[in-house]
């Protein structure tokens, strides 16, 4: 027991001695991590903005209802109206600085009224895809409307039309007008507006809260810290045997199982405190409940431990340093990229989620997931347990079996 | 302290250590000679449990390395050749580790290391860490790490190799201290005046077979006091043994012919300076000439080139 102990304290020493290669695993995972973070939480909200550019020739009170209708609703959101001088727009939605440039004819408001054709010309922008046909279809839309209400109220307009512009027109006018307009609209509403059937709504079942998305992707960014460390820790193996010292330690009454195991349990401190420090960042951003911290930080730290057991275990098959180094740096990302650590388990094709799932990171990632989304407590899940805790194990039996076999006498 | 039976290590066809016997006492420097590849390091291995005798029997201190381990190796502390120390763990801590790995604790632990530090001159630099010495200091730690506790069988693996004069001087007196302490040391070397400086008792090994063994006295004496000559010139084979035949004739008796190649004779004789005008005119009579000429007198090395016919560090 003493030099199990004596085996966990000598590579700690020797660990602390690089604070920079912890900083990295901890670095690269939170500069990933932050990144995903602002693009899924960031940014000030504001959706993309098209500008409509619009030289109104007519300037009539037609053509600004016109121009208006851009501007309405949700249509706003999305649209910027702005008027120009035909030079100014021309020279614009030529240099691509807005998505289209309409241009309404004068004499505008007169070919409304009297029916006869007129021309408004909108000119889009090519390079972009979307908010052009949006105002192309609203343009349609809007002519459209002209062409029903004209041939509707028709008769209505004309007396509008011809009425003396500069009289204020008095209440039996308008009234008149009124009560004409809303007679048509009495007739034709049985027509426009059948009631043909009864509509029900039923309300859905209540679904649960939808998490919030960022936090989807703590689990995965956790877990890449703890596979970097754990890939980089495995490397000691090689560190020793290229120093000579399992060499020395296979000479002496000292179990190379202790050592395995002293080795092992340096390593869970150092795979510990980066689950704690990633996890205590990750549990005051998104506000979880501490009463999980413990169980999470436990949960990171036993696999990751298995992790670097195996990736010790692998790294002692191959012939040399390099190659067992570029073995386990390439196996890494495939492992980060199936296993939740980019992207969520739930956002990957099923197929790759399923295989991910059973990746010893990503079934980590997966049961950490729905632990930490989830508004009730930790669920103490023996079966899972059982199977981090015999990975653990067994990738220590294979390590120490491997330095028996001749590894730490080369 | 240390048997060794009948000691064989095979790789496939190749016999790397091929019936090697061999005893060392405690107190005493056993030493054991032979070029690189003879099989020295093989043998060590061997005796410390690194690798697995094909066949024979090595007892340390009374327990067999195969069947008892554990108790063997209580008993043995190794200095390999090349360095075995935590270049990124403070010296004390390495002495500190390597005691534990050998069973020492506590006080007997922290005593012992002290001693250590002072023994190998590291005191002053207990808690620095290895990476910053020099070579000579890192032996020294090497060295300190393979006698922290106390081992009654100490294997030197080529502990010179590489190391400055001074570091070597140094290494000496430490070795000479732990055979004055009581311990066995198995040295090996390929450096001749090494082994005739620390050794008591010498095995020669060359191609995994022992083919001298001694005292350095009782080696030194299977040369009868007899010179070696290195002969460089244009002569031939026959030419050669006609003058070998010649000399003998004239009265120089104990002229022998070790190797020949072209352009190179070597041969022993007694007083060999004294019938260098002799040699020369023979040679000349038989039409060669010499161009080179090297005399040594009897030591190791000229032994080993006289049993071998090679010289140890070829």
């Amino acid at each position: 027991m003493s030099f199990l102990y004596a085996s966990f304290r000598k590579d700690l020493a020797r660990w602390r001695q690089d604070p920079l290669t912890a900083l990295l695993w901890l670095g690269i995972p939170f500069l990933i991590g932050g990144l995903i973070t602002a693009m899924v939480d960031g940014g000030d909200g504001a959706s993309p903005t098209g500008i409509l550019l619009i030289h109104d020739q007519d300037d009539s009170l037609l053509s600004g209802l016109v121009a208006g209708a851009y501007s309405q609703g949700q249509l706003g959101e999305l649209i910027s109206v702005e008027q120009v001088s035909l030079d100014e727009g021309t020279e614009r939605i030529n240099a691509g600085d807005a998505s289209g440039f309409l241009v309404i004819p004068e004499g505008f408001t007169a070919a409304f009224l009297e029916e006869e054709p007129a021309v408004l010309t909108l000119k889009t922008n090519p390079s972009q895809t979307i908010l052009p046909g949006i105002i192309q279809d609203v343009t349609e839309i809007l002519l459209d409307l002209g062409f029903y209400a004209q041939a509707l109220f028709g008769p209505e307009i004309e007396q509008i039309q011809n009425a003396d512009s500069d009289v204020v027109p008095n209440d039996v006018f308008v009234a008149g007008i009124a009560v004409q307009i809303q007679g048509k609209i009495d007739t034709v509403s049985p027509h426009l507006f059948p009631l043909a059937f009864d509509i029900e709504i039923v309300e859905p079942p209540p679904t649960a809260p939808r998490p919030d998305i960022a936090l989807l992707f703590l689990p995965g960014i956790v877990l890449m810290a703890i596979l970097f460390s754990a890939q980089g820790l495995s490397a000691d193996y090689w560190k020793e045997r290229e120093a000579g010292t399992l060499r020395r330690l296979v000479s002496t009454p000292g179990l190379l199982s202790r050592f395995v195991y002293g080795k092992a349990l340096a390593a869970a401190v150092v795979v510990g405190l980066l689950g704690c420090v990633t996890l205590t960042l990750g549990f005051l951003y998104h506000d979880v409940a501490w009463s999980k911290f413990v169980p999470s930080v436990a949960w990171v730290t036993i696999p990751g431990v298995g992790l670097f057991a195996w990736f010790s275990a692998l790294q002692m098959l191959f012939p040399n340093q390099k190659s067992a180094n570029l073995l386990t740096s390439i196996l890494l990302f495939p492992l980060l990229m199936m296993g939740g650590s980019f992207f969520p388990l739930d956002v990957l094709p099923d197929w790759i989620a399923a295989i991910g799932r059973m990746s010893p990171n990503g079934f980590v990632v997966d049961r950490l997931t729905k632990e930490l989304t989830s508004p009730t407590a930790w669920t103490y899940d023996a079966k899972s347990w059982a199977i981090v805790f015999g990975m653990t194990i067994s990738g220590l039996a294979v390590c120490a079996w491997r330095l028996q076999t001749g590894f730490a006498r080369r | 302290m240390l048997t060794v039976e009948n000691l064989i290590k095979q790789y496939g066809d190749f016999t790397a250590v091929d019936n090697v016997s061999f005893d060392a006492s405690k107190g005493t420097v056993f030493g054991l000679l032979g070029p690189n590849g003879a099989g020295k390091s093989t043998t060590i291995s061997c005796i410390s449990g690194l690798l697995s005798p094909t066949s024979g029997h090595i007892r340390v201190d009374g327990a067999d390395v195969v069947k008892d381990g554990k108790r063997a190796k209580r008993s043995l502390g190794i200095v390999p050749q090349e360095m075995a120390i935590y270049e990124d763990l403070p010296a004390v801590e390495n002495l500190k580790y390597w005691g534990k790995a050998y069973g020492l604790r506590g006080a007997a632990l922290g005593s012992r290391v002290s001693e250590v530090l002072d023994h190998i001159g590291l005191a002053d630099r207990a808690k620095d860490m290895p990476k910053t010495f020099s070579g000579g200091m890192k032996r020294r730690l090497n060295f300190g790490c393979g006698i922290v506790h106390k081992p009654g069988l100490l294997l030197l693996d080529e502990p010179t190799v590489g190391v400055d004069p001074q570091s070597r001087q140094r290494l000496f007196e430490m070795v000479e201290a732990e055979r004055d302490a009581g311990a066995c040391v198995l040295y090996t070397t390929h450096y001749m005046e090494e082994a005739e400086r620390l050794c008591d008792e010498l095995a020669i090994i060359d191609h995994g077979k022992i083919i001298a063994k001694g005292t350095v006295g009782e080696l030194k004496s299977q040369l009868a006091a007899r010179d070696v000559l290195q002969l460089n010139g244009d002569f031939s084979e026959a030419g050669i043994k006609k003058v070998i035949e010649s000399l003998t004739g004239r009265g120089i008796s104990d002229l022998e012919l070790i190797s020949q190649e072209a352009g190179a004779v070597t041969l022993t004789l007694s007083s060999a300076s004294r019938h260098l005008p002799a040699i020369f005119e023979a040679i000349t009579s038989e039409g060669g000439s010499v161009t080179e000429t090297s005399l040594r007198s009897p030591n190791l090395e000229t032994l080993f080139l006289l049993l071998t016919g090679k010289e140890l560090r070829e």
